[in-house]
C-alpha cells in the first residue's frame, strides 16, 4: 500500500512540477464581458494579432498590395491625397493629406499641380522635411521594372513617361516635374477621372531616396520602410543610413513574427486632421492559430483582431451573448464574392446557360453557409453598392427570387432557350453540361457553400465536379487561361480604391487578359486573335462582347464630375448583369473585427477595409514594448 | 566504430540528396501554385511575372535550380553558410528566421521528451512489476486514454482549464529565455506537458510490455537465484534490456519532432519550423519548404545514428566493428 502511494505521488509530483512552472507568470483578467467605454484616452498599446501577414512584396510600399499592409501604411505613410480613416462612405472619399489642398487641374484634365504641406517630416534617422522629390522618387520606383510595382498598372500609360520598363529607380519620369521642394506636377497621357484615387495608393507615398536607393529588387525595402506619418517601425531611429552596407533590418519588424509601430517623434499633429493617434504603440503579432487570436482577445491579452474572421463557434458566442455583442464589428469590405463562368468553355459560351445559372442560384443558402448576414449581404450585381454610391438602387436585382433562394422555374425557362437543352425541358442534356470542373477553396466557408452551388446548378442539369484547393493554388489555377476552367466558386475582388474603375478594368477589360495571372476570369471581350495567342479555342458561333469602349468612356469623365462617372460605371455593371452575364455575384462581403473590453474607441478604415489604427483608443495602460 | 560513424555520415549526405530531389520534383511536377504569379500581385503584367520569376531564379531549368540549391547548402550563398536561400514571402534570407524557429521547436521537443521519459518509463516499470494489480490497470487505462486523445484536443482542453479557467498558465505564445526565464518556462510548460502526455502513454505501455517479457527471461531467474536484490535485478538486468527498443523509439520520435510538432506549435502559437513549413507549402515558398526538408532529413538520420551508437553500449551483443 505504502509503495503504491509512493508511485502515485511520483506521477503526481511530475505533473505538479510542470504545472507549477506553468503557474509562474500566470494571472490576469477574466474574459471580457463588459461594454466599451465612451471616452477615448491617449496612451497604451493597441495589441493585435494576425494569422499571417501574407505580404506579397515584403511590405515594400512600391510593390505591396495586401490590404493589411495598406491598413498599416495608413499609420506610417502620407500620400498627396489620403483618407479620413473612418467607416462608411466618408472613409472612401479622398481628401488632401500630404497635399495642402486639392490640386490645380488644367482645363484639359492633363496637368495636376500639387503643393505639399509644410512641416511634414520624416521620422528618425532622416529627420528632414518631406519634399516633392520624395514623391517623384516613389513614382520612379513604381516605374522601375526590377521593383515589380504591383499597382503599377494604375499609372502606366496614364502619367507621361510611365510604362514600368525603366531599368532602375534612378531614371526620372518625364511626366513628373518638381519645380521646388513643395511643388509637384503630374502630366497625364489622357484625362483620368480617378487620378486622385490612384494617388492615394501607398505606392504613391513619398520614399526617401537616400535609404531606398540601396534596395533595388522587389520587396527588399520592406524591412527598412521610413515613416512620415504618426507611427514608425520600432527601432527605425537606430537605422544606420551612413551607407548601404551599414543598414541592417529594422528591429521592430520580423515578417514571420511581428511588427511593432511606435510614435514618430517628428510627426506634427497640426499638419494632419485625418489621424487621431490615441495609442503610444501598435503591435501586430503573428498567431497562426485563428481560434487562439479570439481566445486571447477574450482573455485580455489582445485588444483586437485585424483581418482574421472569427470561426463560426466564436461568432455564435458573440451573436448570442448580449454582453459580447458590442465587441463584434461588421463593416462593408467593399468586396464581391462571385461565381465566374468562362465564356470560352461550353456550356458557358451560351448566354442562356449563364442567365439560367443566375436565376437558379440559392444565394440565401450560400449566405447561410458563410454564417449569415454578419458576413455579408446578398449581391444582386457585380460592383458593391458603396463603391457605386448605390447608383443602381437598393432594389436592383435582375434575377429576383423569393427569399433569394433561386427561381427554378425562371431558370428552366431560360435554359430552354439554350442550344445545350436539346429536348427543351429546361434541363441541360448536352454532354457539355456534365463533368464540369469547378474550382473552389478548401477553407470552411467555401467548402460549406459548395454543396449549395452544386445542388442549385444540378436543378438545370449543370453537373459540376468541385476541386478544392488552397487559396493561392485555386487562384493560380483559374488565373492560367490555358487551364480553361469552366466555372469557379473561389473568386472574389475587393476595391483597390473607392472608384469603380478598380473593379471594371482588372475584371472585365479585355486588355487585362494575360496568359498567367489573368484576373478577367470569364474572358470578357476576348477576341479570336487573343484566343489564338493564348492557345485556346474561340467558341464557335459566338462573339464575346466587349465593354472596353464603355470603360474608356467612363475613365475620361473628369474627377469633378464624380457623380456622372459613377453612373457611367453603374451602367456598365447593369449591362454586365443583364446582357453579358459573366458572373453569378452572390455576396458583398463584410469584414468582421472583434475587440476586447480594453478598447475605448473603435473605428473602421473603409479604404483599407480593416480597423483604423490611428483612430482607435485603449485603456490597457500597457507600456511601449522594449 | 569510427569507420561505421563516417560511413553513416556519408549516408546522411545521400539521404539528403534523395529527399531534396524528391521535394524538388514534387514541387515542379505537381505544383500547387506558381510562386511567380502569387508574388507578382493582384493584376500583374506579363513582364512583372517574368521579373519575379527571374528574381526568384525560377526562370532557370529545374535541374540547374536544384544543383544551385545543393551547392548553396554545402558551400553557402550570399547570406552565409549554410545557404538556405531567400524566402519568397518574407523577402528575407531563410537562415535569419530559420535558427530562431529551430530553437523553439528543439526546446519543445527536448523539453517534452524529458517529461515523457520521466513519466512514461517509471509508470511502465511500476506497471510491469505490479502486473495485473489495480495500479497496473489504472496506469494502463490512463495511458490508453492519452494514446487515444488527439493532441489538438488535449492542447485545447489544457488551455481551457489552465489558462482560461484556472489562470495558472499565461496562455499561448513564446517568450525567449533571454527575455524572461520564468516567462519562458511558464509559456513552454503546457505545450511540453500536452505533447509529453501523448508520448508518455506510448512509452509506458511499451516499457511495461518489454519489462514483463524481460522479467520472464532465464537470466533474470538466474540473477534472482544468485541472491541479487530485487532492485538490482530490475534496474541492472531487467530495465537495461527493456530500454533498447525505447532508445530506438526516442530517436525516431525526436527526429520527427525536430521537423516540427505542427499541431502543438499551432495550438500554442509557438513559432517553430513545423508551423512555418505548413504555411510555406500553402504559399508556395519553395526555399522555406526545402530548408525544413533538409533539417528534418538531417535530424532523423542523425538521431538514428545516435540511436545505433547508444545501442552498442546498451546491448553487449551489438558491435559495429
Amino acid at each position: 500500500m505504502g509503495k503504491r502511494r509512493q508511485q502515485v505521488r511520483l506521477v503526481g509530483l511530475a505533473l505538479a512540477l510542470a504545472l507549477v512552472a506553468a503557474a509562474c507568470g500566470g494571472g490576469g483578467n477574466e474574459p471580457s464581458t463588459s461594454g466599451q467605454q465612451a471616452a477615448p484616452e491617449r496612451g497604451g498599446v493597441l495589441r493585435t494579432a494576425i494569422s499571417d501577414f501574407g505580404f506579397t512584396n515584403g511590405f515594400d510600399p512600391t510593390g505591396e498590395y495586401v490590404a493589411v499592409a495598406i491598413d498599416l501604411y495608413g499609420a506610417m505613410e502620407r500620400t498627396l491625397m489620403g483618407y479620413k480613416h473612418v467607416a462608411g462612405p466618408p472613409g472612401n472619399q479622398v481628401v488632401p493629406d500630404l497635399a495642402s489642398a486639392p490640386p490645380e487641374v488644367s482645363s484639359d484634365g492633363l496637368k495636376y499641380t500639387f503643393k505639399l504641406k509644410p512641416g511634414v517630416k520624416w521620422a528618425p534617422p532622416l529627420n528632414r522635411d518631406v519634399t516633392s522629390k520624395d514623391v517623384a522618387y516613389a513614382f520612379q520606383r513604381i516605374n522601375a521594372a526590377p521593383l515589380v510595382a504591383q499597382y503599377g498598372f494604375w499609372y502606366y500609360g496614364v502619367i507621361k513617361g510611365m510604362n514600368g520598363k525603366a531599368k532602375t529607380a534612378d531614371e526620372p519620369v518625364s511626366g513628373i516635374e518638381t519645380p521646388d521642394n513643395q511643388t509637384i506636377i503630374f502630366n497625364l497621357e489622357k484625362p483620368t477621372g480617378s487620378f486622385l484615387y490612384r494617388l492615394s495608393m501607398p505606392a504613391a507615398a513619398p520614399i526617401p531616396q537616400e535609404v531606398a536607393k540601396c534596395f533595388t529588387k522587389a520587396g527588399d525595402y520592406g524591412r527598412y520602410v521610413m515613416s512620415n506619418a504618426s507611427y514608425m517601425i520600432q527601432g527605425a531611429d537606430k537605422l544606420d543610413i551612413s551607407s548601404c552596407s551599414a543598414m541592417k533590418p529594422i528591429s521592430g519588424f520580423d515578417p514571420s513574427k511581428s511588427l511593432t509601430l511606435v510614435r514618430n517623434p517628428n510627426y506634427d499633429q497640426a499638419t494632419d486632421d485625418t489621424r487621431s493617434n490615441f495609442v503610444d504603440a501598435i503591435t501586430v503579432t503573428v498567431d497562426t492559430n485563428v481560434d487562439d487570436i479570439f481566445s486571447r482577445i477574450q482573455a485580455g491579452d489582445l485588444d483586437s483582431s485585424i483581418s482574421d474572421q472569427p470561426p463560426k463557434p466564436v461568432l455564435q458566442q458573440y451573436l448570442t451573448d448580449a454582453a459580447k455583442k458590442p465587441f463584434l464589428h461588421s463593416n462593408s469590405g467593399d468586396r464581391t464574392w462571385y461565381i465566374t463562368m468562362n465564356w470560352a468553355v461550353p456550356p458557358f459560351d451560351d448566354l442562356h446557360v449563364r442567365k439560367a445559372a443566375n436565376w437558379v442560384m440559392d444565394k440565401a443558402g450560400i449566405l447561410q453557409a458563410w454564417g449569415g448576414t454578419t458576413f455579408g449581404d446578398i449581391a444582386s450585381h457585380n460592383i458593391p453598392p458603396i463603391v457605386l454610391d448605390d447608383k443602381l438602387g437598393p432594389d436592383y436585382n435582375p434575377y429576383p427570387s423569393e427569399g433569394n433562394r433561386g427561381d427554378e422555374a425562371k431558370a428552366k425557362e431560360e435554359m430552354k432557350q439554350s442550344k445545350y437543352d436539346t429536348n427543351k425541358d429546361g434541363v441541360c442534356d448536352a454532354k457539355e453540361c456534365s463533368n464540369l470542373v469547378m474550382i473552389n477553396r478548401n477553407t470552411p466557408t467555401f467548402a460549406d457553400s459548395e454543396a449549395v452551388v452544386v445542388s442549385s446548378l444540378n436543378k438545370i442539369g449543370i453537373k459540376v465536379k468541385p476541386r478544392e484547393l488552397a487559396s493561392s493554388a485555386a487562384y493560380t489555377t483559374i488565373q492560367t487561361v490555358k487551364n480553361r476552367i469552366p466555372i469557379a466558386l473561389n473568386a472574389g475582388w475587393g476595391k483597390d480604391f473607392a472608384d469603380a474603375v478598380s473593379f471594371v478594368v482588372p475584371l472585365f477589360d479585355s486588355r487585362s487578359i494575360i496568359p498567367t495571372g489573368n484576373t478577367n476570369y470569364p474572358l470578357q471581350g476576348l477576341t479570336p486573335d487573343q484566343a489564338k495567342t493564348l492557345g485556346i479555342p474561340y467558341p464557335s458561333g459566338v462573339t464575346i462582347p466587349s465593354v472596353d469602349a464603355d470603360i474608356d468612356a467612363c475613365q475620361k469623365i473628369p474627377a469633378e464630375q464624380k457623380d456622372q462617372s459613377t453612373q457611367c460605371y453603374a451602367d456598365i455593371d447593369k449591362k454586365l448583369m443583364e446582357e453579358d452575364v459573366p458572373w453569378v455575384p452572390y455576396l458583398w462581403a463584410k469584414n468582421i473585427t472583434v475587440t476586447g473590453n480594453t478598447v475605448t474607441k473603435w473605428e473602421f478604415d473603409q479604404f483599407s477595409g480593416y480597423l483604423s489604427f490611428t483612430q482607435m483608443a485603449v485603456n490597457n495602460k500597457q507600456p511601449v514594448p522594449s | 566504430m569510427w569507420r561505421y560513424i563516417v560511413r553513416r555520415l556519408l549516408w546522411v549526405v545521400v539521404v539528403l540528396l534523395v529527399v531534396t530531389s524528391i521535394t524538388y520534383v514534387v514541387f515542379f511536377v505537381m505544383p500547387s501554385t506558381d510562386p511567380a504569379v502569387t508574388f507578382a500581385g493582384k493584376n500583374p503584367t506579363p513582364e512583372q511575372i517574368e521579373e519575379v520569376r527571374h528574381q526568384f531564379g525560377l526562370d532557370k531549368p529545374v535541374p540547374v535550380q536544384y544543383l544551385t540549391f545543393i551547392r548553396h547548402v554545402f558551400l553557402g550563398d550570399q547570406y552565409g553558410w549554410p545557404g538556405l536561400g531567400f524566402s519568397y514571402s518574407t523577402r528575407s534570407p531563410v537562415k535569419d528566421q530559420f535558427f530562431g524557429r529551430v530553437l523553439v521547436t528543439a526546446q519543445l521537443a527536448f523539453g517534452a521528451a524529458l517529461i515523457w521519459l520521466a513519466i512514461g518509463i517509471p509508470i511502465g516499470i511500476i506497471s510491469a512489476i505490479r502486473s495485473r494489480t489495480f495500479t497496473d490497470r489504472a496506469s494502463m487505462g490512463i495511458a490508453l486514454f492519452f494514446v487515444a486523445a488527439p493532441v489538438f484536443w488535449l492542447g485545447l482542453m489544457g488551455l481551457w482549464l489552465f489558462w482560461y479557467k484556472l489562470r495558472w498558465s499565461p496562455g499561448t505564445g513564446y517568450v525567449g529565455w533571454d527575455k524572461s526565464f520564468t516567462g519562458w518556462l511558464s509559456h513552454m510548460a503546457l505545450p511540453w506537458i500536452v505533447l509529453a502526455m501523448l508520448y508518455a502513454a506510448f512509452y509506458a505501455r511499451m516499457v511495461r510490455g518489454n519489462m514483463i517479457e524481460t522479467m520472464g527471461q532465464d537470466y533474470i531467474r538466474t540473477a534472482r537465484v544468485k541472491g541479487l536484490s530485487e532492485r538490482r535485478v530490475i534496474f541492472k538486468h531487467g530495465l537495461r534490456a527493456s530500454l533498447t527498443p525505447v532508445v530506438t523509439l526516442i530517436g525516431l520520435d525526436l527526429g520527427a519532432l525536430l521537423g516540427g510538432a505542427v499541431i502543438t506549435e499551432t495550438v500554442f502559437n509557438l513559432q517553430g519550423i513545423g508551423q512555418w513549413a505548413v504555411n510555406s507549402v500553402f504559399q508556395g515558398d519553395l526555399p522555406v519548404v526545402l530548408a525544413v526538408t533538409v533539417v528534418v532529413a538531417i535530424a532523423v538520420t542523425m538521431m538514428n545514428l545516435i540511436v545505433d551508437i547508444v545501442y552498442a553500449y546498451l546491448d553487449p551483443r551489438v558491435r559495429y566493428n
